[in-house]
């Protein structure tokens, strides 16, 4: 078991189980297994009879409560595989923990997870599956992926990710992109408003080093862009306000391109613990009823 | 607006770092992997302007602020902004001349010129600043220098001079006092009374600026003693103290001063004199006093304006005639010399009251002992004798062989003035000698000439002997049937060869007159100086440096007295008359000369040149405040300075 599993069953055994429920429950849904009760699952679908039978709290599985697709759309560009510090994991590292935290999570509610992974293009892509054996599948992609992390300068294309992973879902699902958004915002306003169209949810995860949002690096130096080349002579102590304000314009308009199609933005700080973001992003999301 | 260091200026170059940063800092090698590049690249784009402008600023106020470091310290001096942004004056270098001679001691209007002239020159003090450099220089040459708080204390302290001083000399080493530093305008400030006498001639002070006060004051009628003289200068024991008074200024014939004539401890003499046309009077005082040995006296008036010449010093030595052994082969001439001046009680024919000895007038080949006046043989024949009895009795000379021919003798004159004007008034010619043992001083011979016949000594005097390089005989010399003959011989014996146990070893009469704080050379035989007080002090060196106080200062030679330094006030410092102003200033070559006689004036004047005001210290001022203004316009850079967490960034070389 690699690292990835460990943290994400951490995470999820930790912080999360429990929280996610299925948005599509109902009288008319049929009945389709037993699983053991986690603590916070909801104490309507215990099954008392089987609690005072065999001494075991059971909660009943309906199939329509197992029928999310959730498609994980992971950005793997270069940009990706940078950290301001070397006490802090990579943006790419802390966004594969927090996408095998959540397929565990989904998975464990017999949601159906899947996996798109690109940068320029769509590297990797798994169809979403409901069996456990996926989240197997799911680590070793990531695992791979590592393994090829930072090869090559290459753009992300997070609007054709996302337009691919929606065609990988069949029925209105959840489409999840775990990415540092340093893309154009337009391609993926496009992408965002067909899936919407589609019918799937819509979650981001902004993934952001704080040394990216404050821009924590001292003295004059030539700035390099590690995915397109660009170089820019800057003056950090001149331009860091101007930078701040910038980063946060960015962030707001990444917040209202999310908002104005529907769907969800969370920005991630790779300094920050795994769960809390999730809680933050699902807990709104069980809220709102979606 | 000028500079006193202008050589620092070359510090503004130190202006194109800040510029050269600015224009480099695009320029820098360290490359930093930074993904967000599209951010940094927006806000140096939407705020370009603004940071250029930053930039500017920021480049402006650090090369103003080395330029205004770099002008400071080239000590920059303005008048005009000086006088807007400044205090005080440009850096001076100022050597004040104060004239402390005796003349300035005068009172006039109840309080001492000396002390008005200090109180100016304590003006320049009071203006001058801490970088200024500051000199004090007396009449007399005392130099100091020092802060100008010193420098006041050290003109405060000023008294005035026993004489006259040298002005000139003084006015002369302030200006090379002055040169010597690094200023640019260096100033010789002149504080006189203006006398006449004290600026005699043309003082040339070279490329220094001189700014000279004398003050518009009346000169005070002033009385005073000119001249003393004992006469004749070892009495045995009867002389003359002859003395002139002057009147300088407010002159009226027939004044009658009064006078008294001290001598030792008593006053010998009172009178008054009266004044002639020419402004003086004569004092004559004859006396056969009982003081023996060496005497101070003083020749005093009644005090006036001008206390310091009212008062003037002598010194005479008095002692029994000595007594005189005339040998038979000196001639008849000399023999009634002695025997004229024995009837005159100039001279005494014994007996000898030891310690005293008699004095031998005898012929060189009969000398056995001094003192005594030798003469020539007069037989050519006893020139060994004579050679070898010189050398016996420790005299350093010998004869020559016997030169022959007519030859005029020079320089026999008697002490006597009333004679001596008597010789040179008779129509006798010059005194001749036709034969004569030229005379040849030995190694150890230390003597005065008394008379010479061409370049040749004929008449030596030397300690305990006076010899004659002829016979005295009418056939040989004319001097014996002179009428200053006798006289003369009464001289020499009285002056050169009586009481030898007091006097300096037997050249000159053993009374030295000098002024105040002059330099002369050593008396021969003279060990120590006896103050009037009675104290006194050991003389060493080559050099004497006469007292600064007037009076009789004795010399002394194993605890006795053998000689006196008379000290008095030059007669010409007693004629108060004053120079006018611009008369004044014709007495001085220098780069510029200005004789004022206000005060304020003058102040100013000292430090016009340095009136450009030192600007270093509103540059610095001015440098700082930039300094802030920059550290302002900078402080979220210094702010951010502690984050260099930034240490794991991934740079490429």
């Amino acid at each position: 078991m690699g690292r990835i599993e460990v943290v994400a069953r951490w995470v999820v055994d930790g912080f999360l189980t429990g929280l996610h429920r299925s948005p599509r429950k109902g009288f008319s849904v049929e009945f389709a297994e037993h699983r053991p009760y986690q603590p916070g699952d909801d104490l309507r679908y215990v099954d008392w009879r089987i609690a005072a039978r065999a001494d075991r709290w059971v909660v009943k599985q309906f199939e329509e409560e197992t029928n999310l697709r959730a498609l994980l759309v992971l950005d793997v560009s270069p940009s990706m595989v940078w950290r301001g510090t070397p006490t802090r994991l990579t943006k790419l590292a802390y966004a594969e923990r927090l996408t095998a935290a959540l397929a565990l999570l989904l998975l464990r509610q017999r949601d159906a997870v899947g996996l798109v992974c690109f940068d320029e293009r769509v590297r990797n892509a798994l169809v979403p599956r409901a069996r456990m054996t996926q989240w197997s599948r799911l680590v070793g992609v990531l695992e791979r992926m590592r393994e090829d992390e930072g090869a090559g300068a290459r753009r992300s294309v997070a609007g054709d990710a996302l337009l691919h992973a929606a065609r990988l879902i069949r029925r209105p699902g959840l489409v999840v992109l775990v990415s540092d958004l340093l893309t154009d915002v337009d391609p993926v306003d496009r992408a965002l408003r067909a899936i919407r169209a589609a019918g799937h949810d819509v979650v981001a995860l902004h993934i952001l080093d704080p040394a990216e949002r404050d821009l924590t690096v001292t003295g004059d130096a030539l700035f390099v862009d590690p995915e397109s080349g660009d170089e820019v002579p800057a003056a950090v102590a001149d331009v860091r306000d101007a930078y701040r304000v910038t980063v946060a314009e960015a962030l707001a308009e990444w917040r209202t391109t999310f908002a104005r199609a529907g769907g969800r933005y969370e920005i991630v700080m790779t300094d920050a613990p795994f769960g809390a973001p999730l809680r933050r992003a699902f807990a709104a999301r069980q809220d709102t009823g979606h | 607006m000028g500079f006193l260091s202008p050589l620092l200026l070359a510090l503004g170059l130190g202006a194109a770092v800040p510029l050269l940063i600015h224009l480099m800092r695009r320029r820098t090698g360290l490359r930093v992997d930074f993904p967000a590049v599209r951010y940094l690249a927006r806000a140096e784009q939407e705020h370009s302007r603004r940071l250029k402008l930053r930039n500017l600023l920021l480049m402006l106020l650090r090369v103003l602020a080395v330029v205004c470091i770099a002008i400071a310290a080239a000590k920059p001096v303005s008048r005009a902004l000086g006088a807007v942004v400044a205090a005080g004056h440009a850096p001076a270098a100022v050597a004040i001349v104060l004239d402390n001679s005796l003349s300035t001691s005068v009172i006039v209007g109840g309080q001492p010129v000396l002390d008005r002239l200090k109180a100016v020159a304590q003006e320049v003090t009071a203006r001058a600043a801490s970088g200024d450099r500051l000199w004090l220089v007396t009449a007399d040459g005392r130099t100091q220098g020092g802060t100008p708080a010193a420098l006041s204390a050290a003109i405060g302290a000023v008294e005035p001079l026993g004489g006259a001083g040298i002005l000139p000399r003084a006015v002369a080493n302030a200006a090379s006092l002055a040169r010597s530093s690094a200023v640019s305008d260096p100033v010789v400030a002149v504080v006189t009374d203006g006398q006449a006498a004290a600026w005699p001639g043309v003082t040339d002070v070279g490329g220094v600026r001189l700014v000279v006060y004398a003050p518009d004051l009346p000169a005070p009628a002033n009385r005073a003693v000119t001249a003393v003289t004992p006469r004749p200068a070892r009495w045995t024991p009867h002389g003359e103290i002859a003395a002139t008074v002057g009147e300088h200024t407010g002159l009226v014939v027939g004044d009658s001063l009064s006078y008294r004539v001290t001598l030792g401890a008593r006053t010998l003499a009172r009178g008054t004199a009266t004044v002639d046309a020419s402004g003086t009077g004569a004092i004559s005082v004859r006396a056969a006093p009982p003081e023996r040995g060496w005497v101070a006296g003083t020749v005093e008036l009644e005090p006036d304006e001008l206390r310091g010449d009212d008062v003037r010093y002598f010194a005479l030595w008095i002692g029994e005639p000595p007594v005189v052994v005339a040998d038979t082969p000196v001639g008849a001439f000399l023999r009634s010399a002695v025997e004229a001046l024995v009837a005159n009680g100039r001279a005494s024919a014994g007996p000898v009251r030891p310690p005293a000895r008699s004095v031998a007038v005898v012929t060189a080949d009969r000398l056995t002992d001094l003192p005594a006046l030798i003469t020539a043989p007069t037989d050519p024949v006893r020139l060994g004798a004579a050679n070898r009895a010189l050398e016996r009795a420790g005299v350093p000379w010998r004869l020559g062989a016997p030169a022959r021919g007519a030859a005029a003798v020079e320089g026999l004159t008697s002490a006597d003035p009333g004679m001596a004007a008597a010789e040179s008034a008779s129509s006798s010619g010059p005194v001749t000698a036709v034969l004569r043992y030229p005379l040849q001083p030995q190694s150890t011979a230390i003597a005065d000439t008394l008379a010479r016949i061409g370049t040749a000594p004929w008449v030596v005097a030397g300690p305990g002997y006076v010899i004659i390089a002829s016979p005295i005989d009418p056939t040989v010399t004319t001097w014996p049937l002179r009428a200053a003959f006798v006289p003369w011989v009464g001289d020499v014996l009285d002056q050169r060869l009586a009481g030898l146990s007091g006097s300096l070893g037997g050249r000159g009469t053993g009374v030295i007159d000098v002024a105040p704080g002059a330099t002369l050379r050593r008396p021969s035989g003279a060990e120590e100086l006896e103050a009037p007080d009675g104290s006194s002090r050991v003389l060493s060196g080559t050099t004497l440096e006469a007292p600064a106080r007037p009076g009789v200062y004795f010399l002394r030679r194993a605890g006795a007295r053998v000689g006196a330094l008379v000290v008095n006030p030059e007669p010409s410092e007693s004629d108060l008359t004053r120079i006018p102003g611009q008369s004044l200033a014709g007495h001085f070559k220098a780069r510029a000369v200005r004789v004022e006689a206000d005060q304020g004036r003058w102040v100013t004047a000292v430090f016009d040149a340095h009136a450009d005001r030192p600007l270093a210290a509103f540059f610095i001022i001015v440098a700082l405040a930039l300094l802030v203004a920059e550290s302002l316009v900078t402080r979220r850079r210094s702010g951010a300075a502690g984050a260099a967490a930034a240490a794991g960034v991934r740079r490429a070389a």
